[in-house]
């Protein structure tokens, strides 16, 4: 018998043949589901790959995402992504007591691996995410450059964040603040529903504000797909330079041809390098060091510290009344000495995490101010491989594409 | 003559734009197969997936499971173990406390939902059963219970319901910690079953 019950009344003993009821309670096939998911992710990954490669259909990839939308968005809903299981792989390669589920692994994994070999296929149209924003995009209203480069780097300041209060075992922001799944599920956090509700309003007139502005899996993406074996190109053929893949672009991520004629010596290019390579270390050391002079405050979002201010609080004024953790914390006999240990060792991992959190800020803003002042020659319309969600727009502006006409390139 | 020519490539701009880029190629791939490794064999060692349950001992009936949840209607219910229900008449989990008579008036009713029916067994013996689809996981009954019965009644994630979000919202909240992933193997904390 557990201990936890308290039999103040004895088992009664029936005379008239009393059966106890046989209740049963229901299991979901999770361990077949999330297998599924993997199968599921795997097979539209490989279809989004032939499609952006090898058919240049953005039809395929249409209809990919109407599918992504039903299956992973309203059918699963949504949990748990690829976006969100970065928090889990932190958390994992942090304290190795955390049991990270396998099907959880290879939703992180297998996004990336497809696009150090294809580009952002992920992006096109198997995260249901990204796909809800492509259906509903009608329009692209597009932004100045500076804007777009400037917002475009919110999403590694949110990976910095996700993974400083993830690793700390503090909460998964990404979860919590995904603005999709409310609409997914058709109910929950309304705050979050009427900003998705408002994302998905704007990426009827811009091309998905979400992915370009927000995303921290994409920002991850984007960064394995410069390297990737593979890159997504509009058409197979030679590029006439017609613009009409650039209009048509809604993340913006085509550029234009551009003659890069830089009236400097070697020396002068040296001696920016070597500038660069000074500024480098010292944003990444100065973000560290700043956001580390605020773990403070950052550790405010973890449980038990909160849990210990109210203590404290309580303790300062007892007359302003309990809050509901102070009258549980009292209430189930728990020692303020083991929540101070363990209030410690967060405030610990605070101090590491946060450094490296502000590290990684740091070190993203300052590659990206590096590549901002790289120029480089570009004679046709080329995709910049970071960038481009390939959700496959420009192929059928393309007339390369449709045309049987050999079309001559013309040198602008 | 061979050094001289790859030195020639190398100092070529594409060439050595895309001999940076396979180094980044296998920097990237490197360091994919190595989080792959170190978890891969990790999560083989610990395996399984696990979903999120209440840990009956620990819950305090807070009320916020009714609340906090994802769901329109909670997913956490409240379960009955009859092994350890005591039949009575007078039950802390039915009735509310100090009520002057003992009939199913709805003011003498504890569960705001009237999801807790009971059946006559025998003198003086009632069987009490939950409604699952109309309990909204608010927990007075299993308050009542705990505090005048043999804490028959207990809250539980009921799984079929339960969305497994990444991080269920109720345990962000819970202020006794009661909400904790459990493996699917044993997904349910039940009383009858020890």
């Amino acid at each position: 018998m557990n201990t936890f019950l308290i039999a103040r009344f004895p088992k009664p003993d029936f005379t008239s043949g009393y059966q106890y009821p046989e209740i049963v309670h229901g299991l979901p096939y999770e361990t077949f589901w999330s297998w599924m998911d993997v199968a599921v992710l795997i097979i539209m990954l490989s279809i989004a790959a032939w499609a952006v490669h090898k058919r240049r259909s953005r039809g395929v990839l249409f209809t990919e995402s109407v599918i992504s939308v039903l299956y992973f968005g309203f059918y699963r809903s949504g949990c748990v992504c690829s976006v969100g299981s970065i928090q889990n792989v932190v958390l994992a390669l942090n304290d190795s007591s955390y049991n990270l589920p396998l099907a959880v692994l290879l939703l992180f994994l297998l996004p990336l691996v497809f696009a150090l070999f294809f580009g952002r296929v992920f992006c096109a149209g198997v995260c249901p995410m990204g796909a809800l924003q492509e259906i509903v995009n009608v329009r692209n209203f597009r932004l100045s450059r500076a804007v777009t480069n400037a917002l475009g780097f919110i999403p590694w300041i949110y990976l910095a964040f996700a993974v400083m209060y993830a690793a700390t075992r503090s909460q998964f922001i990404i979860c919590r603040f995904d603005p999709f799944i409310g609409i997914f599920r058709m109910g929950g956090d309304i705050g979050m529903i009427v900003f998705g509700v408002i994302l998905l309003l704007m990426s009827v007139f811009m091309g998905r504000p979400f992915c370009q502005f927000l995303c921290p899996y994409g920002a991850l993406l984007g960064l394995v797909s410069r390297v990737s074996v593979r890159k997504v190109e509009v058409t197979a053929k030679e590029c006439i330079n017609c613009t009409l893949c650039h209009n048509a672009c809604p993340v913006d991520a085509i550029r234009p041809p551009h003659a890069n004629r830089p009236e400097e010596t070697r020396m002068t290019g040296v001696k920016r390098i070597l500038l660069y390579l000074v500024i480098l270390p010292l944003l990444t050391v100065g973000g560290a060091l700043l956001m580390q002079s605020r773990s403070e405050v950052l550790a405010g979002a973890n449980k038990d510290v909160r849990l210990m201010r109210m203590l404290n609080e309580y303790d300062a004024a007892p007359d302003e009344g309990m809050t509901a953790e102070v009258e549980a914390f009292y209430e189930m006999g728990r020692s303020i000495d083991e929540l101070t240990v363990r209030v410690d060792a967060t405030m610990l991992s605070f101090r590491h995490w946060s450094l490296i959190a502000g590290g990684i800020i740091g070190l993203a803003l300052g590659c990206r101010l590096i590549r901002l002042s790289v120029k480089r020659t570009r004679k046709t319309y080329e995709i910049e491989r970071a960038a481009c969600v390939a959700c496959g727009k420009c192929f059928n502006y393309c007339p390369q594409n449709k045309s049987k006409i050999k079309y001559e390139p013309q040198n602008l | 003559m061979d050094k001289k020519k790859e030195e020639k490539g190398l100092s070529s701009p594409m060439e050595r734009r895309e001999f940076l880029r396979k180094c980044g190629t296998l920097l990237a791939g490197g360091s994919l197969a190595a989080i792959g490794g170190v978890l891969g064999s990790r999560a083989k060692a610990a395996g399984g997936d696990t979903m999120w349950q209440i840990d009956p001992e620990l819950c305090i009936r807070c009320g916020r499971c009714q609340t906090e949840c994802v769901l329109p209607v909670s997913a956490v219910k409240c379960f009955h173990a009859n092994q350890v229900c005591g039949y009575c008449d007078l039950c802390g989990g039915y009735y509310r406390a100090n009520v002057k008579e003992l009939n199913t008036a709805a003011e003498n009713m504890l569960c705001p939902t009237g999801a807790i029916t009971r059946r006559f067994v025998e003198e003086p013996y009632f069987e009490y059963t939950i409604n699952e689809d109309l309990c909204n996981g608010c927990g007075k009954c299993v308050n009542g219970c705990s505090s005048f019965g043999n804490g028959s009644l207990f809250l539980q994630i009921q799984q079929e319901l339960c969305l497994n979000c990444n991080e269920c919202s109720i345990s962000k909240v819970c202020v006794s910690n009661a909400i904790q992933r459990v493996p699917v193997s044993s997904a349910y904390k039940l009383k009858d079953k020890a």
